[in-house]
């Protein structure tokens, strides 16, 4: 559903990107791991079509810059960018009225209800604490009903309750055949449910795995994280 | 000592070296730096005075100096009694504040980086120098003294805030002396005004000026010691100078004291307002309109259908209209439509002739680049929705332009409605002058466009007016030359209304062209969060 080939990102000399290819299957919980600084935020960035970059991307099989690959695409980014002068029911309804969708409306109301937003539907994007933006941002990025869904430090400034909800969250959308992709370095809050990770270090992916092997082999993620991450450094 | 001197110059150095990083702004500072070298040289090299034998009333200027003067000792004591001033930033709190080094040493710091960061900001009163020689026959010294007394201002009204809000902080008994110092000195300026036109018989504005140049008003706070410390060092009067100079020194000095003197701890006195700042200037970073998050309750009605029917990018324009009524009741009109109309009500009403009409047209179109390039195409530029919407580039573009290229039509209405009722020209000169308003707004929106595609960012206010003023001459050079031909060549004298007919034209085709030439900019820019 996602694949990403040969992608590279360069900002002048800096290679942020280099080279990247994986894909992930439908029904498949990717983590992007790494380092701060390792280049995971601007993969991100490069799939959601949002940065320029050499290589292939494809979303549902269609080109990231298509409208069709856009539709079918949910980016919550790592800092939440709401409009101060819209409320929290307007930002779905927003979202709603730009994706064109129909029957939205319990969707919209249950997901703020599962995000406890329920109660600040009227409340401006800039009155909203750091978490409730938050919480907000993913749930504008999830009511279109994307197939590929890109998390960026989805967990960061959340409430343990709100980031139960996120979990479970994720683990519906990959029952629901879904592809997602979690760029985290929260790896306590993922262990449950990932299905590979593709590990990051200096702009290239330097480890792949799947759970089935690692469980296999009996490793851990974290161990196989700090192995990985020390070796390269 | 060592730590702030080493704080100091690396922060220089390393802001210096990120130049490297950014080209396109490298080569504009450059060019800024040359301009002003260059105003500097053609200064040198054509003689320091010009030979002109009537120059414009040097009392202009003191008025210009008494308008910063008299806005500065309004805006910093009003800024004062809610949350005082700073001179430290959020890292300075975070890192200084809790390091083992004098408090006097960290002060000493804040003081001596607002100076250097004021010295860069003052530098476009040099840009000046080649119209204060053409108009008020003034050399070196005169714009080194601006410069100069400029930049005492702007420091000391930070330290004077300071005091104001040490001094009245939860203690309204002190608050109210403040404000009632202020509006007092305030309503003793309107008296003395009132006064001289009964007695001596002029129009307002000269009795401004008379009062603006009179002795006592140097004695006025901030206005009147910069008027007296620049009327000093043109008459080269050493006692106006030393008075002026003591009274901005004495008062920073004694504020300096209060804060410093034995165990005063002046951390909690500028927290808050450092704080403030701090989230000023994220939000102006951001492109965030600051003004806007002076978090002014926002009352949100039931049932409140802001996007009406709207669907696909069109949903982006409906946005834009609600976010206006929420900033305005009156949606399109907003504090800049009722100044400018209010501005247009005193030049219709003074300015009767043609020409003036037309020059009153090109000063708004000058403030309009303004208001359009920091408008809300810039915002939605900075958010990554537009680029994810799965609609054409095109579609969104337009889309989030309509506001922009809205606005324009309706000020217009309004401003030259009014212009056209005080007498300031006839009605259908009004009505032309007001489609070439709204045709230089939909240049200006095209630009906010072009800045994206060209830099692939939005630059800031900084680079964004000095670009202005040279983007304005380059697109509206020919289209001024052409409406100046058409107008003595082809319109007879009797259809005078039509000159500003081809400047609305040919601001039409760039502002198409511009727009068809970027129509896919939004799969071909990146999205970047903030300005350059």
């Amino acid at each position: 559903m996602l694949v990403v080939n040969n992608v590279t990102k360069k900002y002048g000399k800096l290679v942020a990107n280099d080279n990247v290819s994986f894909c992930i299957e439908s029904g498949e919980v990717s983590l992007l791991l790494g380092p701060n600084g390792a280049g995971k935020t601007t993969l991100i960035k490069c799939i959601s079509g949002l940065l320029k970059f050499s290589g292939v991307i494809e979303i549902c099989g269609y080109g990231n810059k298509t409208l069709q690959a856009k539709r079918y695409l949910g980016y919550i980014p790592e800092v939440p960018s709401l409009y101060e002068m819209l409320t929290v029911w307007e930002h779905m309804e927003f979202i709603a009225r730009a994706y064109s969708l129909e029957n939205w409306r319990e969707r919209a109301e249950n997901l703020l209800a599962r995000f406890e937003l329920d109660d600040k539907k009227k409340k401006l994007g800039r009155e909203l604490s750091k978490g409730m933006q938050q919480k907000l941002s993913i749930c504008c990025g999830i009511l279109p009903e994307p197939k590929v869904i890109l998390f960026d430090e989805p967990m960061v400034g959340l409430d343990p309750h709100a980031i139960k909800e996120l979990k479970n969250m994720i683990i519906e959308q990959r029952q629901a055949g879904n592809a997602i992709l979690i760029s985290t370095h929260m790896l306590d809050s993922v262990t449950d449910f990932w299905d590979s990770t593709n590990i990051m270090i200096e702009g290239k992916i330097v480890d792949s795995r799947k759970r089935s092997e690692m469980e296999e082999a009996e490793e851990d993620l974290e161990d196989l994280f700090f192995r990985i991450t020390k070796r390269e450094n | 000592m060592r730590a702030l001197i080493y704080l100091m110059f690396t922060q220089m150095k390393n802001r210096i070296l990120s130049l490297r990083k950014k080209p396109g702004m490298l080569i504009l500072y450059g060019f800024i730096l040359l301009m002003v070298i260059g105003s500097v040289l053609l200064l040198i090299f054509t003689g320091e005075y010009n030979t002109k034998e009537v120059y414009a009333d040097s009392r202009i200027l003191y008025l210009f100096l008494c308008g910063f003067g008299l806005l500065y000792y309004f805006t910093f004591t009003t800024s004062g009694l809610a949350t005082g001033s700073s001179f430290f930033t959020m890292a300075d709190v975070g890192l200084l504040f809790v390091a083992p080094i004098s408090n006097k040493k960290i002060l000493f710091y804040g003081l001596i980086s607002t100076i250097g960061k004021t010295v860069i900001a003052s530098i476009f009163i040099i840009y000046q120098i080649s119209n204060l020689r053409n108009n008020f026959g003034y050399g070196m010294t005169e714009v080194l003294a601006l410069f100069l007394i400029y930049i005492i201002m702007i420091i000391f009204c930070q330290t004077y805030s300071i005091g104001i809000y040490v001094f009245s902080n939860g203690n309204q008994a002190r608050k109210n002396i403040v404000k009632a110092f202020l509006f007092l000195s305030f309503g003793i300026l309107i008296l003395s005004v009132y006064m001289i036109i009964l007695n001596k018989q002029v129009d307002i504005l000269e009795a401004i000026k008379i009062l603006v140049d009179s002795k006592w008003f140097g004695y006025f706070p901030i206005a009147g010691w910069s008027v007296m410390l620049f009327k000093g060092i043109l008459a080269g009067s050493t006692m106006q100078i030393v008075i002026s100079l003591a009274l901005f020194v004495g008062i920073s000095a004694l504020v300096v004291t209060l804060l410093t003197a034995h165990d005063a701890d002046y951390y909690e006195d500028v927290l808050y307002s450092t704080e403030i700042m701090h989230q000023r200037l994220k939000d102006y970073k951001e492109g965030r309109n600051v003004s806007s998050t002076t978090y002014r309750k926002v009352k949100i009605k039931d049932n409140e259908n802001g996007f009406m029917k709207s669907k696909g990018a069109f949903v982006f324009a409906y946005k834009h209209l609600l976010e206006m009524k929420r900033g305005s009741r009156l949606i399109f009109v907003d504090i800049v439509t009722i100044l400018i109309a209010i501005g247009a009500g005193i030049a219709g009403y003074y300015m009767k002739d043609d020409k003036s009409a037309y020059i009153f047209l090109g000063t708004i179109i000058y403030f309009q680049y303004f208001v359009t390039v920091f408008g809300r195409l810039k915002i939605e530029l900075i958010k990554p929705y537009i680029y994810l919407v799965p609609e054409t580039s095109f579609k969104k573009l337009f889309a989030a332009s309509i506001s922009s290229l809205l606005k324009p039509c309706i000020d217009s209405v309004i401003i030259f409605g009014v212009f056209a009722l005080v007498g300031g020209a006839g009605i259908m000169q009004c009505i032309f002058m007001a489609l070439a308003y709204c045709s230089s707004g939909a240049v200006f929106v095209g630009l906010t466009v072009l800045y994206q595609r060209i830099f692939g960012g939005q630059p800031n206010r900084v680079i964004k007016t000095f670009l202005g003023v040279l983007l304005m001459f380059i697109i509206f050079t020919p289209s001024i030359i052409a409406t100046v031909l058409i107008a003595i060549f082809i319109i007879p004298e009797t259809l005078q209304f039509l000159y500003t007919l081809p400047f609305t034209g040919i601001n039409i085709i760039c502002a198409f062209i511009i727009f068809y030439g970027c129509r896919n900019m939004l799969d071909n820019t990146e999205y970047s969060e903030g300005m350059m």
